[in-house]
């Protein structure tokens, strides 16, 4: 993501590109908009881009397969439709997206009366959230980046961190299954999240 | 009168940015953000951070689900666009008419308002003398530009440093220009953070300026914020205990002292 904002950025600037950056993904911004024009080929390539994140968020969320297709599906069209609706100065078209595909997975295991079946898979255990599915070698650097940086967290803020995100729960639900208060949680998601951001050296 | 930001409120960034809050208490927050611009931003940043926890899960999709989703899109009517652009037009429009205030004349309309806030004869006393001690150094403040080309980052490190101290104290106050301005303090980083919305929008020939005003009348531009009255996140740097951080409407291009009382004096 970093390197896709340098990418916007130096776009905007109208540099060349320097060679590095040659085999670089096509720049998602201007994707963007002209899939916000109804650019059916845009859309086919920013699926190339976005498919494998959006499905890789839900997956680990939900983990139920063929739940977690039917939500991916409905993000995709929901980034086809709301493409006009992007706006650059307040996130980068990843995290748009993302975001959105988060917050589909979360709105359906809270909204879900029968979400057994979730709770079985994800046993209480934090470190089995994360674990058990296959990711595409694309994403290793990526992952190993994270993962190092989440090494660097104190183990409340890391655990209360992947409940949240990578396992869906509520804030409330995090401070129960790590037995500390709600407004532990609250500080330690904050400052893991800032410390993450710092690690990563986000731009935003 | 002060309305000091509930600590609360703010803490809740990082549960908002991964989608933990419960559904009423992210429609607060989302009201909050609506006027906490340092809050915005913040989650903005945490935002991307959550992107990047997401990028690192990518998984290959299922082959089918291209085919279903590109054949989707082909029966799906997109939305058209909001409005956004269109009220930022009208906000420049509004912002073209006349305004009663030229440099080196105080508005006293919008004092009258000040008037009975306790902090007024001090800062009126700090800004007469500032005419007089002129220690204004333009452009040492870095306004935040990382959204425009060329932006620097290094502002935007420097804001966080300040925003995440550990000491970090923020305040919310109204300005007589209406609207708010939300000032976070950092007494270890000796440095603030200034933001605001909803003031005012000014005419092309006028700024706001934001100042750095010392407890004997020194007063420091910490730059210059937009005229359109939604501004910063700005980094004013080199504030110590007893400062004050006061936004004035000044000529375009900023003065080197201030002419006109301010529309908001926070104490440091």
């Amino acid at each position: 993501m970093e390197s896709m904002r340098r990418t916007e950025l130096r776009q905007l600037r109208a540099e060349p590109r320097p060679a590095e950056d040659t085999d670089r993904k096509p720049d998602l911004a201007g994707l963007m908009s002209r899939v916000a024009r109804g650019d059916h080929r845009a859309f086919e390539l920013l699926y190339g881009e976005l498919a494998g994140p959006v499905y890789g968020v839900v997956r680990q969320v939900l983990r139920d397969p063929a739940q977690s297709e039917e939500v991916a599906q409905e993000v995709l069209l929901e980034i086809w439709r709301t493409a006009s609706r992007f706006d650059p100065a307040k996130g980068s078209p990843a995290a748009w997206a993302l975001t959105i595909a988060h917050r589909r997975a979360v709105d359906r295991v809270r909204s879900e009366t029968a979400s057994s079946r979730r709770e079985e898979k994800a046993a209480l255990d934090p470190g089995s959230v994360d674990d058990d599915v296959a990711e595409v070698v694309a994403a290793t650097l990526d992952r190993q980046r994270v993962r190092r940086c989440l090494d660097g967290l104190t183990e409340l803020q890391r655990e209360s961190i992947k409940l949240a995100y990578y396992g869906g729960y509520s804030y409330p639900q995090v401070a129960q299954l790590l037995d500390v208060a709600l407004g532990t949680v609250k500080t330690r998601i904050r400052d893991g999240l800032i410390r993450m951001r710092d690690c990563l050296e986000v731009e935003w | 009168m002060v309305k000091a930001m509930r600590d609360d409120s703010h803490v809740l960034s990082g549960a908002y940015a991964l989608d933990a809050l419960s559904e009423p208490e992210r429609d607060s927050f989302e009201r909050h953000l609506q006027h906490c611009p340092l809050c915005t931003d913040e989650v903005r940043g945490l935002r991307e951070t959550a992107a990047r926890l997401g990028l690192a899960k990518t998984l290959d999709p299922p082959p089918q689900l291209r085919s279903r989703v590109l054949a989707a899109a082909y029966r799906t009517r997109q939305l058209p666009p909001v409005g956004d652009r269109i009220g930022l037009d009208r906000r420049r429009t509004r912002a073209r008419k006349p305004f009663a205030v030229r440099p080196g004349h105080a508005q006293h309309g919008r004092q009258g308002r000040l008037l009975g806030r306790p902090l007024v004869p001090r800062l009126a006393g700090a800004l007469a003398a500032a005419a007089v001690v002129v220690v204004a150094t333009l452009g040492i403040s870095q306004s935040l530009t990382r959204h425009q080309p060329g932006g620097a980052p290094a502002a935007s490190a420097a804001i966080s440093r300040v925003v995440t101290a550990p000491d970090a104290r923020t305040e919310t106050e109204r300005t007589s220009a209406g609207g708010t301005v939300t000032v976070v303090v950092s007494a270890d980083r000796q440095a603030a953070v200034v933001s605001a919305a909803g003031m005012r929008s000014l005419p092309a020939a006028q700024t706001y300026q934001l100042w750095v005003m010392g407890p004997h009348g020194s007063a420091r531009s910490a730059g210059l914020l937009s005229g359109t009255g939604r501004a910063g996140p700005v980094l004013a740097s080199g504030v110590e205990p007893g400062d004050q951080i006061g936004i004035t409407v000044e000529p375009a291009g900023g003065t080197s002292s201030p002419t006109t009382a301010p529309v908001i004096a926070v104490p440091v």
